[in-house]
């Protein structure tokens, strides 16, 4: 402490610069990520316009051809361009993969946050439920639901928020009740604080590292759950290009690699961007890592 | 306290590294070394639909390729020909009574595994347990009135309906013989009341009292069924000791195995896997033309589809679809197609009359229909069918895609539903669907039993009431005893059909197994049983 | 942890896991597959008597709530009922299945743990190196990858490539499997003191395992990586420091024990995920579970079948979690007793 400020004088500029190259390579991973999304957000709103081919243009002569100029991605088994598919399907998978673990992840953390915050019989209520739930056959769930309100993208969602709030409920109650009993929060609460704002304020900074890393994880995995619905015709409907489908649909043919491969390059893209944005975030909001 | 720290670092350091080397050499050590001399023969299919080895009981897809190998029948089909009925446990029969029964007489000193003699009390017991038990398989054994034992070597069945076929029911693995006295000793019952009594299921699931060349030896469900040879099998021993029916549901898996050389054949494979398989050393391609169908069943309810309804409009329809494209492009020409409901190798049904009568892809025609129909601008309808399923390693999915394509072309917009099986089966037989892509495999090797369907539960399903003419003409056709006029009488039934347009075969499929060529005399057959074990030797 | 609040705990659990049957009864009954028309052929579909018979055999001409009683009836006798599609008991069905999925499910965590804990630890503290992206980056394809590809595409290589991997399925074609005890063919092979059985069946489970468990990895590395990232930004890490007290005991006694919660509560989920099946795997393998037996039941609306994996997939869950919640007062010294 004594050295630094004898060096004081020089350090502004110094400062400066490492501060900066520091930066850099933290943030160089969560800048890729946004870049990444942000090229499919272009690729969602320009869509149908920027295709090369029609999606749905079922020609048999061309079936299941490799990569090559004239189809960057290769055809599948119904000659259809497989990056055009590959385009038209984000504007599918990405928006109800991020709306699954959105809805369902926010209001598991609601969920658990009032649980781990009430403690006593809610508390057990309310984790019991989210056991059932966990419990409870998802395809039974989903087809009750369609045959209920029918068949859609945004039943199918329904289906999967419903099912996806349980380990977010148990993980965010989990983070809260170590933290719950801790000085901090009751220093909190004599300050006059309330429940809901030391919760937002002081509580979720200090828990959010984990639940930011599984709601980022689950991205893709929401994508694929989602394509085993439509696989059951509870999802999107065919022809719509959708990733998940389309990487199941490609799975048997073993020969040909990128009827498979191209959608799962695509998830994959979306997985990593979703985890290197969400690290940032994490690294941004936790207000220790931010002074290094 | 730090030392304590490292130690137990060190020690489970040690474990884990300890537990690899341990799973290294399990995995090493039990890597299969291959056989020598062929003894087993091993199939690789999906088997998890069998729930019961019971031979009067068992109605599934995956069932009757055991059920061959174990139990046998009075008379049998050899592959190709589907309407000359041979000998096998019956060495002569003959219609007496003016068609109102059938009189087999019994090969002579055959016994069953069990060792007991073969005589017609098993087969009057194995026939009226099959019939009284109620059961799903039971149906076939609906035109049977009673049966007689006139000796221990001749028996006589009667006919509930002389006018309605009954053998070639018979050739049905459901009508193997059973050694009556070892079943009843186990509960069997082959009375009326066996419906509520019969207690033998349990122990013909896990041991076989058949005549044939192989026993069942063990049963582990979704796992595999195991056979044995039978010693003293009536006609020369089978070629293998042992016979395992491996349960490998995933077809990429299968293809894997097969490479690998763990199967010996592989029974479901899709188009494109048997594709990349072609030319690979060691490996052959077995086909099998068979009599099921893919079809489209087209409602006639107003309720359902009001533009379907009308005649017209499904004439236009059917005249849209790209069937060559489809035999072609989606399974590289390994199918046929027949002109209406009656496959190709019975009841007169040949490909030049699909070429002469039956539907073939001709848009004009279909647009000119659509404008008679008062349709010009086309329509909309929901075309359902089965998820996940395939029929011939061809997916209902990819089927259903291509039609969308083509009807778009007449501008006959056709909005994909795909169902799960229990939906889709629930609502197709309800007749609560508009146009479903399903399929067909034959109850028995008779054409009156594609027929007749056509005019009761599959006409109910679309929604269509049979004039009493098309009814009294597949009638007629059924109990006509002289084959050509058989044959004449069932080409203007599927005329008939023609013009109705409720339902479109799309292909007739031909089956491709994929084999080791470390065996032979593997040959499809489509009456039912995939394939007859027995015929199955080494090379 | 009292006596009273676990045995409290278990009487919940039991009666959470009835009332899951009820809601999955009820949900189902929505549902308009007719699971007599889903299992009988064409032929017989047709035949009213049959159909008849079926409907009788199985109760489903009665109205729902004298069904449900059935049921209830049935269990507190032991019995579960019949499978409309398996024409067996529901609980010889899951005799079967859930050791299989026990075991698979059982040896995937392990792995799982073993190689998510250590890797999240050293991806925390040597934060932003090459270790740590690499962690990450093997993380993220277990997570991103679906599972039937994985599975594949293990098999491929191991089994179809390389030829060091056993044939799929949980023992070799024709091989007995060991004398039932558990159902679960490792201790079972033990206890019959069949050794090459021992060895088999674990040869047999390895490559389905690290593939379930490539996924969880996933999931374990990221959660203790992010969870030890906050523990280690603690006051008391620095104090424990100052203190003199070595790296190695702080990083282990100190930070990962308090990062211990999260991880207790994503793997609690993730074993259960895995006790009740995983399909795609087990139908790649081969490998006759819980997952494959749930999902064609669903799709034929099973109902005896659902029912009965309803209940031991609930009592599997609450089980589980209740263990992991009594954990959290034994490893974090935060955590306040009840």
């Amino acid at each position: 402490m004594i050295q630094a400020e004898v060096q004081a004088p020089a350090l502004p500029m110094v400062f400066v610069e490492s501060h900066a190259k520091r930066r850099l390579k933290r943030y160089w991973l969560p800048a890729l990520g946004a870049a990444i999304v942000a090229v499919w957000a272009v690729v969602i709103l320009v869509g149908p316009a920027i295709l090369p081919y029609g999606p749905t243009a079922v020609d048999l002569t061309a079936r299941l051809q490799p990569p090559s100029t004239a189809h960057l991605f290769g055809t599948d088994d119904l000659g259809r361009d497989v990056f055009s598919r590959v385009l038209l399907g984000a504007r599918l998978s990405l928006p109800t993969g991020l709306a699954v673990v959105v809805i369902g992840g926010f209001l598991g953390i609601g969920i658990g946050g009032i649980a781990a915050y009430a403690g006593g019989k809610l508390e057990e209520g309310l984790m019991r439920t989210a056991d059932v739930v966990l419990a409870f056959p998802p395809l039974i769930l989903a087809m009750a639901i369609a045959a209920a309100r029918g068949v859609g993208v945004g039943n199918a969602v329904l289906s999967l928020v419903a099912i996806w709030w349980p380990q977010y409920a148990r993980l965010s109650r989990s983070l809260i009740l170590v933290q719950r009993d801790q000085e901090y929060v009751q220093a909190a609460h004599a300050l006059g604080h309330g429940a809901v704002r030391t919760l937002l304020r002081h509580i979720l900074p200090n828990t959010a590292g984990p639940i930011v890393a599984l709601l980022t994880l689950d991205v893709g995995n929401a994508i694929i759950t989602f394509s085993s619905l439509s696989f059951l015709g509870l999802g999107a409907v065919p022809p719509t290009p959708e990733w998940g489908a389309m990487v199941a649909a490609g799975r048997l043919l073993i020969n040909q690699w990128w009827v498979s491969g191209m959608p799962g390059l695509a998830i994959l893209s979306v997985v990593l961007a979703f985890n290197f944005l969400g690290d940032g975030l994490r690294d941004w909001l936790d207000p220790r890592t931010r002074q290094r | 306290m730090n030392r304590c720290n490292t130690h137990r670092c060190v020690r489970s350091a040690t474990i884990l590294i300890g537990l690899l080397v341990l799973c290294l050499s399990v995995i090493l050590g039990v890597g299969q070394a291959a056989a020598g001399a062929k003894t087993v023969l091993v199939l690789g299919t999906d088997i998890s639909d069998t729930n019961s080895l019971d031979p009067q009981r068992q109605f599934v897809y995956s069932a009757p390729i055991t059920e061959h190998a174990i139990y046998e029948t009075l008379i049998t089909m050899t592959p190709g020909n589907y309407k000359d009925a041979k000998p096998l446990l019956a060495t002569a029969w003959e219609t007496v009574e003016n068609g109102a029964a059938l009189v087999f007489h019994l090969r002579p000193n055959v016994k069953f595994v069990t060792g007991n003699p073969l005589t017609a009390d098993d087969v009057k017991f194995t026939f009226e347990r099959l019939k009284y038990l109620k059961d799903d398989a039971s149906a076939l054994a609906e035109n049977i009135a009673r049966v007689d034992v006139i000796d221990p070597l001749t028996v006589k069945v009667v006919l509930a309906d002389k006018t309605q076929p009954l053998l070639p029911f018979l050739i049905a693995p459901n009508f193997g013989i059973v050694d009556s006295k070892i079943v009843k000793q186990q509960g069997g019952l082959s009375t009326p009341d066996a419906d509520k009594n019969d207690k033998a299921t349990a122990f013909l699931d896990q041991r076989s009292v058949g005549t044939g060349p192989y026993t069942l030896t063990r049963w582990s469900r979704s796992t595999e069924i195991e056979l044995v040879r039978n010693p003293s099998y009536w006609r020369q021993p089978a070629a293998f000791e042992r016979v395992l029916i491996r349960h490998i549901p995933d077809s990429a898996t299968q293809v894997l195995q097969l490479k690998r050389g763990d199967i010996d054949a592989a029974l479901n494979l899709t188009f494109d896997q048997l594709n990349s398989l072609r030319g690979t050393s060691g490996i052959n391609i077995v086909k099998g033309q068979s009599l099921d169908f893919m079809y489209v069943a087209i409602t006639s309810s107003p309720d359902l589809s009001q533009p379907l309804s009308n005649k017209l409009a499904r004439q236009a329809l059917m005249y849209g679809i790209d069937y060559d494209g489809i035999i072609k492009g989606l399974i590289g020409g390994d199918a046929i197609r027949p002109a209406s409901f009656i496959p190709v190798g019975l009841g007169g049904s040949t490909t030049d009359l699909t070429r002469e009568i039956g539907y073939r892809q001709d848009l004009d025609k279909a647009r000119a229909l659509l404008a008679q129909a008062g349709l010009p601008n086309g329509f909309a309808f929901d075309l359902s069918y089965g998820s996940g399923a395939d029929v011939g390693g061809v997916s209902y999915e990819v089927v259903a895609q291509k039609l969308q394509a083509d009807l778009a072309r007449v501008k006959i917009q056709a909005n994909l539903k795909p169902m799960e099986q229990g939906n889709l089966r629930t609502a197709y037989r309800k007749g609560d669907l508009a146009a479903t892509i399903t399929f067909w495999n034959p109850d028995a090797m008779d054409a009156s039993l594609w027929a007749d369907p056509t005019v009761q539960r599959v006409a109910k399903r679309v929604r269509w009431e049979p004039d009493t003419a098309a009814v009294a003409l597949a009638k007629q056709a059924a109990g006509e005893l002289n084959p050509q006029k058989r044959d004449a009488l069932y080409v203007q039934f599927q005329k008939l059909l023609i013009d109705q347009a409720n339902l479109c075969v799309l292909f007739q499929p031909v089956y491709s197994h994929a084999i080791r060529d470390n065996i032979t005399g593997y040959q499809l057959t489509a009456a039912g049983w995939q394939v007859d074990l027995y015929d199955i030797k080494p090379r | 942890m009292s006596r009273k609040y676990v045995a409290a705990r278990v009487g919940v659990t039991v009666v959470m896991a009835l009332a899951a049957t009820l809601v999955v009864f009820l949900v189902a009954h929505f549902i308009p597959v007719d699971p007599i028309q889903a299992q009988l052929g064409d032929l017989a579909s047709s035949k009213p008597e049959i159909v008849a018979r079926y409907r009788a055999h199985w109760g489903l001409d009665k109205p729902l709530w004298e069904q449900y009683l059935i049921f209830l009836q049935k269990l507190s006798r032991g019995d579960l009922g019949q499978s409309i599609a398996t024409r067996r008991p529901v609980l010889d069905d899951i005799k079967q299945y859930a050791p299989a999925s026990f075991e698979l499910g059982t040896l995937t965590i392990v792995l799982a743990v073993s190689v998510g804990i250590p890797l999240g630890v050293l991806a925390a503290i040597k934060r932003d190196g090459w270790l740590d992206h690499l962690a990450r980056g093997v993380s993220l394809v277990g997570v991103s990858a679906p599972t039937f590809w994985l599975a594949f595409l293990a098999l491929a290589l191991f089994y179809g490539g390389l030829e060091i991997a056993p044939s799929p399925g949980r023992l070799d074609a024709g091989a007995m499997p060991p004398a039932n005890f558990t159902g679960l063919y490792l201790i079972d092979s033990l206890v019959a003191g069949d050794l090459r059985t021992f060895a088999s069946a674990f040869a047999h489970l390895l490559l389905p395992s690290i593939v379930l468990a490539a996924t969880t990895t996933g999931v374990i590395t990221r959660t203790t990586r992010a969870s030890m990232l906050d523990t280690l930004d603690q006051d008391y890490i620095r104090t424990a420091r100052a203190k003199g007290v070595r790296e190695w005991g702080v990083l282990l006694r100190h930070a990962l024990r308090n990062a211990l919660i999260p991880i207790f509560t994503l793997g609690g989920v993730a074993y259960g995920q895995l006790l009740s099946g995983a399909v795609m795997t087990e139908t790649i393998f081969a490998f006759p579970g819980m997952g494959r037996y749930a999902f064609q039941s669903a799709v034929v609306l099973d109902f005896p079948a659902i029912s009965g994996i309803t209940l031991i997939v609930g009592l599997t869950y609450l089980i589980v979690n209740l263990v992991v919640d009594l954990s959290y007062a034994v490893i974090d010294p935060r955590v306040v007793r009840r």
